[in-house]
Formats: structure tokens, C-alpha cells, sequence
């Protein structure tokens, strides 16, 4: 066996080890640029804050996109989401089983409607998840008629500390939206389930030919966003203790950057779980970073720009032909 | 021959309104026997395979037997469960997805909670593949499909048709727009085939190819069998000269 053969890194983690590589050379180039921000832990636990939010939905983002699919209505799910989250809390003096399943239950259908729009109408999911985006926070705008929800009693719960408390320096949301990740991470490459969603984005008549529901696993790929959004949702209210209709601004473009920066392919039949995490905790450092290191807020979208196509470029010069 | 046939087509028939695809045909396949199937276009051979693995209903009248009994309101699940399997012109492969998770697509071995047990499908995958004479030791069951050649791709197809021990493979076209080398690669997958103790149904629109695996031919011409005999010492020169002579008529 050559040298150069011992060195090779296998296909399927190729995505995950570039998207680290990256991840990692723009962390040191942070430090060098302003090592009193980067060599101080307190940056850390900032990112650690907001960093599990855009995983969890990211995570849902990898399914449908896996699948040859795209979603672009989760702000406004998790907007709506929210809002059945925040005000059952409101009607049942705190019972937050009942909310998280109002959450659940409203995220859940919202993925079911994308769902059916796409697979039953043939509706290309670009257009129908953006008019979706539109008409979910109309409606969440409506039912919500401008309220702030403060939830301020919430804080002292058991419930809270567990969710969204500290375990040690790090806080707890950190380690349910890595939990979150290894157990969809073992459904999308471990579970029949899985391999459905990979050959419905790959080639989806071969899945037909051999009696495979298409349609149905599409759909629950779209109800797996819905459920990751909501989830989102309960944790950033949990996390701030108000929610606010406008809670869902600001994932959008993240979010997409993160699944993409972390090496899945928009074309489908492929993606990553952990490149996912590792696309999402660059996304966060870009957002944190470049305000704790004193720039303009505004440097953060120039930040954004670069990182993404950067990473493209990354992983097509690391796997050869990705993306393409 | 005394044997009993495995499958037995007695004057089977299908029409599209008051056209004839095909017409009373009557045909018997033994077990460990490779068919080969020629015809012109439009002369009923997808017709024929879709009604032998049942996604096409024949016109009543038309009797199908399995093992020398007749079997009654003829479809796909019961052909696949009496084990006719089809592997298809348009090779049906997920090609970023590994060999074995093709080869089980649809019928993935898992656990009670749906998760697939790799090490079996492995193991069961490296057997077919080697059943039907892969011999590059250059992927493995877990390499992704589109690492490999058509002719290679189409093995996978064919692993898959005999993952159940299936009798029967019906193999559609399966060395359209293939390379000559690939299509030689196919050929002695067929033949592997048959050394396993199965039947095939081979069509295809090259006579020499369909020379080359054949232990008997059938002609179809406009929906009717026109030449139903034992390769014998046929040579494929007299076999093309045959068709030529159908197809003239």
C-alpha cells in the first residue's frame, strides 16, 4: 500500500473532515486577529447559547435536503410553533407537557401541509415552502395581534434549568441538541428510514421500482423540519422566557448556510449529519465573532458571504466533485 | 422432455382495444434454462415479460401455469412470492447509495425498531456478488454504485433479482447501450445465472448477444411465437439469417 493510500480519508466523512479543516482555520484566524475576544472562554459560552438552536433545526434541514427537497418555511414554523408553545403556557399556569405538545402537534402539521402540497400536487417545494414562509407568519401574525409574551414566571422551573440551565460552564441546550443530533444521525444513515430518504433525493423511481413510499418518506421529511423547528422554538423561548412573533427572523439564511457549509450537497441523495454541526458552529462563530471582536455588525453578512462560498470550494477541491 | 415446466403459458393473450399485442401464445420454461427473447419492435416481448411477472393482466382465456399447476388471477406479488423476479432496462439503482443498500432496497433486514442490521446485508451482498461471478476485488458491498461500470451496475441489478432465491429472472434489455467489454461482463453474470440452477428470460434486440447465452430461442412477430427451438448447433450466423427471414415476411 502507497503513502498516499494510507492517507486517504474515506468518501463519506470527507464532507465532515473539510467542513472541521475549515472550521478550524477560520477559529485560529480569529484568535489571531483578536486573541483578547478568542483566547477568553466567555466567547465560547455565547456561541454555546444560540449554537444548538440553528443545529436542531438545522438538523431538520439535512433530512429535506437529503431527501432532494428544500424547505424554506421553517422561520415561520418556528414563529408559529412558538406561539402554540408560548400561549398554552399562558392558559395552563405553566404545564409544560401540554405545551411542548401543542408545539409538536402545530410544527408537525405545518411539515405535513408542505408535505402534501409537494408530493400530492407535485408542487416544486422551493415555491411552495416560501409561500408557506409568507402565509405561516400571517397567520401566526394574526393569531399573535403584535403581543410580546412575557413568561417570566417560568424562571425559576425545574424545567428550565434542565432545558436551558447550566451544566458547568457549559449550557444544557448544548448537549439535547448534540443528543438531538446523534439520534437523527443514526436514523438518517443507520435506519431503513434513512436510506429511503437518501434514494427519494438520489433517484426516486429506483425507490418506486422496488416498492418503496416515495411520497410518504418525502412527506415525513417534511414533518421532521416542522418537528426540529418547533423544538427550536420551545428552547429560544425557554431561553429568553418571552417570545415574540418576530422570534423566527434571522434562521433563514443561517441556517441554509449551515447545511451547506457542512458539506450536504443541494442536489440531493446525499448529506451529513456531522458536517451539519460542524456548518452550524462555523455560522455561529461568524455571527458572535465578528461582533465580539469590535467589528460592525454589518461586517457579518460580508463574513457569511465569504465563508460559504469558501467552504463550496473547500469541499469540491477536498471530494472532487461535490455540489456539481 | 418429461420435466415439468416451471412456468407454463397456455394460449395467453393481450389486447389493447381490438389490437392484438399478443395472441395465443403457448410457451414453457424449464428450470436452469436461459430464453432468449427476440423480436422486432412492437412485437410483444415487454408485453410478454410484464404479463409473465405479473404488472400486465392477459385477456381471459389465457392460462398461466407455475410447477405444472394453474395458477389463478396472475399479478406481481404472486409471481415475486413464487419467485419471478424482473430486472429492469432503466437498471433501477440509487447510485450514490452503497452496493448493498441496493441490493436490499425495499427489503432491508433490520431490527425490531427499523434499524438495518449492516453486517448481514453485507455478508449476504458479498455472496451474491460473488454468486454471479464479480471478480473485481476493487469494491465491496459498501462501495456506492456509480464507482462502477454499466456492466458492474447491471450485476448489482441482477444480485438483487436472486436475493430470495428467486427461479426465474427476467432480464429486460439488459445490455442496451453498454460497452462491448460491459456487455460481456453481463453475459457470464447470465450464465452464472443458470450455473445456480435458475431460468431466465433474456430479451434483447442484439442477436448476437442473445445467440451467445441462449439454450433456446423464441421469435416473437406481431404478437405471435414464431420460432420456438433448442439453440442446438446453431450457429449465430443461421440464427440472424432466421430473424431476417421473420422479419421479411
Amino acid at each position: 500500500m502507497s503513502a498516499s493510500k494510507k492517507l486517504q480519508i474515506p468518501e463519506k466523512l470527507r464532507p465532515v473532515v473539510g467542513a472541521s479543516i475549515f472550521f478550524f482555520i477560520m477559529i485560529i484566524a480569529f484568535m489571531i486577529t483578536s486573541p483578547g475576544v478568542f483566547l477568553d472562554f466567555g466567547i465560547y459560552t455565547a456561541v454555546f447559547l444560540s449554537l444548538p438552536l440553528f443545529t436542531i433545526v438545522g438538523l431538520g434541514l439535512v433530512y429535506i435536503t437529503v431527501a432532494g427537497e428544500i424547505d424554506l418555511s421553517f422561520p415561520s414554523i418556528i414563529a408559529l410553533s412558538g406561539l402554540a408553545f408560548a400561549w398554552t403556557l399562558e392558559q395552563t399556569q405553566l404545564n409544560f407537557g401540554i405545551a411542548a405538545i401543542a408545539a409538536i402537534v402545530v410544527g408537525t402539521a405545518c411539515g405535513y401541509i408542505n408535505g402534501l402540497l409537494v408530493t400530492k400536487l407535485g408542487l416544486s417545494s422551493l415555491i411552495t415552502t416560501l409561500g408557506m414562509n409568507f402565509a405561516l407568519i400571517g397567520l401566526t401574525n394574526i393569531l399573535n395581534r403584535g403581543e410580546v409574551r412575557m413568561l417570566s414566571d417560568m424562571d425559576g422551573t425545574w424545567v428550565r434549568r434542565i432545558v436551558v440551565g447550566s451544566w458547568g460552564p457549559i449550557p444544557a441546550q448544548m448537549f439535547w441538541s448534540l443528543g438531538v443530533a446523534l439520534v437523527l444521525g443514526l436514523i438518517l444513515h443507520r435506519h431503513k428510514f434513512g436510506i429511503h430518504v437518501h434514494v427519494a433525493g438520489d433517484n426516486p423511481e429506483a425507490g418506486r421500482a422496488m416498492g418503496v413510499n416515495i411520497e410518504r418518506t418525502k412527506t415525513l421529511a417534511f414533518v421532521i423540519v416542522g418537528i426540529t423547528s418547533a423544538i427550536t422554538a420551545m428552547i429560544a423561548i425557554l431561553l429568553n422566557s418571552t417570545y415574540f412573533a418576530t422570534m423566527g427572523e434571522g434562521y433563514l439564511l443561517p441556517v441554509l448556510a449551515a447545511v451547506f457549509v457542512g458539506g450536504t450537497p443541494v442536489t440531493g441523495g446525499r448529506g451529513t449529519i456531522g458536517g451539519l454541526v460542524i456548518g452550524a458552529a462555523t455560522v455561529v462563530f461568524i455571527q458572535v465573532g465578528v461582533v465580539a471582536s469590535g467589528l460592525d455588525g454589518y461586517w457579518t453578512s460580508l463574513g457569511f458571504g465569504l465563508v460559504i462560498v469558501l467552504s463550496l470550494l473547500g469541499h469540491r477541491w477536498f471530494s472532487g466533485r461535490l455540489t456539481r | 422432455m418429461s420435466r415439468t415446466p416451471l412456468v407454463k403459458l397456455v394460449n395467453v393473450s393481450k389486447s389493447f382495444g381490438r389490437v392484438y399485442a399478443l395472441e395465443g401464445i403457448n410457451l414453457e420454461l424449464y428450470p436452469g434454462e436461459i430464453v432468449s427473447l427476440v423480436g422486432d419492435n412492437g412485437a410483444g416481448k415487454s408485453t410478454l415479460t410484464k404479463i409473465i411477472s405479473g404488472t400486465e393482466k392477459p385477456d381471459s382465456g389465457s392460462e398461466i401455469y407455475f410447477k405444472g399447476d394453474l395458477v389463478r388471477n396472475w399479478n406481481s406479488a404472486k409471481a415475486r412470492t413464487l419467485g419471478i423476479e424482473t430486472v429492469h432496462q432503466n437498471r433501477a439503482l440509487s447510485e450514490q447509495q452503497s452496493i448493498y443498500a441496493n441490493v436490499f432496497l425495499g427489503r432491508e433486514k433490520t431490527n425490531a425498531l427499523g434499524f438495518v442490521k449492516r453486517k448481514e446485508e453485507i455478508a449476504q451482498t458479498e455472496k451474491l456478488m460473488r454468486t454471479i461471478g464479480y471478480t473485481s476485488k476493487v469494491w465491496t458491498p459498501s462501495s456506492s454504485v456509480n464507482k462502477l461500470s454499466g456492466g458492474e451496475r447491471q450485476g448489482v441489478a441482477i444480485s438483487r433479482a436472486i436475493l430470495f432465491d428467486s427461479q426465474l429472472v427476467l432480464l429486460d434489455e439488459p445490455t442496451t447501450a453498454m460497452a462491448l467489454s460491459e456487455a460481456a461482463e453481463v453475459m457470464d453474470f447470465i450464465r452464472n445465472l443458470k450455473q445456480e440452477g435458475r431460468s431466465v428470460i433474456f430479451i434483447s434486440h442484439n442477436p448476437w448477444d442473445a445467440h451467445a447465452v441462449a439454450d433456446r430461442f423464441v421469435i416473437l412477430e406481431r404478437g405471435k411465437v414464431v420460432f420456438d427451438a433448442p439453440k442446438g448447433d446453431m450457429t449465430a450466423d443461421q440464427f440472424v439469417a432466421h430473424l431476417h427471414n421473420f422479419a421479411k415476411k
